[in-house]
């Protein structure tokens, strides 16, 4: 982004009515157009948020850090650089750089590193922060020539990295990756030299302004996808199984196809950390069962589901996947080596991300799989990352067995052994409850998405009740599956979010969250902070149900209402307050 | 007006977005929001849109718009005589 782009971003009005979002930005240089940069970024990601950018006073980094910890913002941004770890490791100050006093530098250094970091664990408990470590060169101050690293030198940086290791571990806090900033941002082309003895502010523009970014994309994150659907023929694999059989396809070293290999293991690496993946494959189905039974494949089989082979257009395939999935077309990539497949797949469902796979071209490979790593990224991974491939294999088999019930539909729910847990504990690092909350899907009681520190917020406030639901029945567990927050009054219940996952449809799990609502919280009624979107229509067939008419906003659920018209619920209810 | 003096009102426009195309080009040092903040960006975007490198020590002389204009003119004309 270009200042003049940031400016005539800033320049659009935004709503009246818009809610603030507040960033405490803490740095000891002048902000100038890192301040610009960021409101702008932000003004981007949160486009119906009113943004606004606090900052503290040149030259006192610790103190600019202290005053973030005690402001009350949405979200912290932290910009460390060399001279706030020590005055001489900036160029402002004058402070000797003789080689007796590079021992003392490195040893103040680290104490001030000591200091910040308790001061950013303060700063991460109040607001997620975004952290970015020093970028800029060091000045030559080290009495080896620049190619060779003293060992001072490789001390201060061990104990910043160091410094950021512990404070990457901790929930709310997200560090900036050095390896990012080196891709886009060459270490020569980031210090103004003139602009940081002169008006005391070190980026260059085009430096600030990644920095900026990098740091807007911590602080709200976009949603990862959730599923990859691959090609099989000259994308998993090298070869085309039809024409040379399972045993001859090839993703080995020694036979040039190492790429596919790595794609492989890469898809391996998506799956383990909850991302679905699909095959779509123009194929004899036998064929290609016997080459995804190869032991040496990399992609293990039962990580890969569903796979849809045959002879129909590729968008077929991609439709029965999606349909299987039961997730939004915007949520997806698919991946062939064929332009024409990816084009045909691309007009039938232009929201999804179509990428050709470039079985030729080891650069464009690379970037391949920097660019999948960037779409599929996520903060965190919880533990119903690893059970949603299988969770979703049985919702299937669940759907099958429920559709060929013969219409004795009461007999087959009385008989999966169906337990549901309500936990009532607000955990304010609970990730999975964090990422349902923004789920977009069909049922979501009003879209409404709540960035970090608003879950925080709400997660500190005594008056809100969270419940989260999770599920197993004897086809499998789904882990949590839905989240919940409202607030109680008197004999009144208000819920304000209310997310379930598509994986745990067609068990009534609705109806007993709001049986549990009824009778665990002893309310009379439960008015839902509803919303018709373009999206939760599984939520609106089923509130029609419920209420015998079309649900409006704010709709309003009586105890006798709903005991008279809920089905029979026969899961085992556990409560874990 | 030329190709220059527009993309310099853009700039100005960008830092002054209440002043109409007129206005800006009688900003001075004298107009209520000309500070040194103002005057800094005023630089930066100026050295994005034109592809040129404003010395700070310049900046001083800087104080209006017919001043950065000449400037400009300046700047651009030794380039293309360069190439």
């Amino acid at each position: 982004m270009n200042l003049i782009d940031a400016l005539e971003t800033l320049k659009n009005p935004v709503k009246e009515d818009a809610a603030s979002f507040s960033v405490h930005l803490a740095c000891g240089f002048t902000p100038l157009h890192i301040e610009t940069f960021l409101c702008a970024q932000l003004r981007k990601l949160l486009p119906l948020r009113d943004i606004d950018v606090s900052m503290g006073i040149y030259g006192d980094f610790q103190g600019n850090l202290e005053r973030a910890a005690s402001t009350k913002c949405h979200a912290g941004a932290v910009i460390i650089e060399w001279q706030d770890l020590d005055s001489r490791l900036g160029i402002r100050n004058l402070g000797g750089w003789r080689e007796k006093d590079l021992g003392d530098i490195v040893r103040c250094a680290g104490r001030k590193l000591e200091t910040m970091e308790q001061t950013l664990r303060i700063v991460a408990e109040a607001a997620p922060t975004a952290l970015c470590f020093p970028t800029l060169p060091l000045p030559p101050l080290f009495f080896t020539t620049r190619t060779q690293a003293s060992e001072l030198e490789l001390e201060l940086r061990k104990m910043v990295a160091d410094a950021q290791r512990r404070l990457a571990a901790l929930p709310n806090v997200h560090v900036v990756s050095s390896q990012a900033i080196d891709e886009k941002s060459p270490i020569a082309d980031r210090m103004d030299v003139q602009s940081e003895i002169l008006a005391g502010f070190p980026y260059k523009v085009k430096h600030a302004s990644i920095i900026a970014e990098s740091l807007a994309a911590l602080i709200q994150p976009r949603s990862p996808k959730k599923g990859l659907i691959t090609d099989l023929d000259d994308t998993l694999w090298s070869g085309l199984v039809g024409e040379v059989g399972s045993a001859a396809v090839s993703w080995h070293l020694e036979e040039g196809s190492h790429i596919h290999g790595l794609f492989q293991q890469f898809l391996a690496s998506l799956a383990s950390s909850g991302a679905l993946i699909g095959i779509a494959s123009k194929n004899d189905p036998q064929t290609v069962e016997s080459a995804l039974d190869r032991k040496d494949l990399l992609l293990a089989k039962e990580n890969v589901f569903p796979v849809a082979v045959s002879w129909a257009p590729k968008s077929e395939s991609v439709r029965e996947i999606l349909k299987v999935w039961n997730v939004g077309v915007d949520s997806v990539v698919f991946v062939d080596d064929s332009p024409l497949e990816v084009a045909e797949v691309k007009s039938a469902f232009p929201e999804m991300e179509c990428i050709v796979f470039p079985r030729s071209d080891y650069q464009a490979f690379w970037r391949l799989l920097q660019t999948l790593r960037d779409m599929f990224g996520k903060p965190h991974t919880s533990e119903e990352d690893a059970l949603r491939s299988q969770s979703i294999r049985h919702a299937g088999e669940f759907r099958e067995r429920l559709a060929h019930a013969n219409g004795d539909s009461e007999k087959f729910l009385a008989n999966v052994d169906a337990s549901i847990t309500f936990a009532l504990q607000k955990t304010v690092n609970d990730r999975r409850a964090f990422e349902l909350i923004n789920k977009t899907n069909q049922f979501n009681l009003n879209g409404k998405r709540l960035t970090e520190s608003d879950w925080l917020s709400r997660m500190n406030d005594p008056a809100t009740v969270f419940v989260g639901v999770n599920y197993q029945d004897k086809f499998g567990a789904l882990g949590k599956i839905a989240v919940l927050l409202g607030r109680k009054e008197g004999r009144a219940f208000t819920v304000d979010c209310w997310v379930m996952s598509c994986r745990a449809f067609s068990r009534r799990i609705e109806c007993a969250c709001l049986m549990f609502l009824f009778e665990y919280l002893n309310v009379d009624s439960v008015a839902l902070n509803y919303k018709r979107t373009t999206r939760n229509g599984y939520l609106q067939e089923f509130l029609t149900k419920l209420l015998e008419t079309d649900a409006a906003e704010g709709c309003v659920i009586t105890r006798e209402e709903f005991q008279k018209r809920c089905p029979h619920l026969s899961h085992q209810v556990i409560i874990d307050e | 007006m030329n190709e220059n003096d527009e993309r310099l009102i853009r700039c100005f426009a960008a830092v002054f977005p209440d002043l109409s195309a007129q206005q800006i080009r009688n900003t001075s040092a004298e107009t209520s929001d000309w500070n040194s903040l103002a005057a800094v960006t005023l630089v930066t975007l100026i050295e994005e849109e034109f592809g040129i490198s404003i010395g700070m020590l310049d900046l001083a002389e800087l104080d209006s718009f017919s001043a950065f204009e000449r400037y400009v003119s300046a700047k651009c004309a030794a380039v293309q005589a360069e190439r």
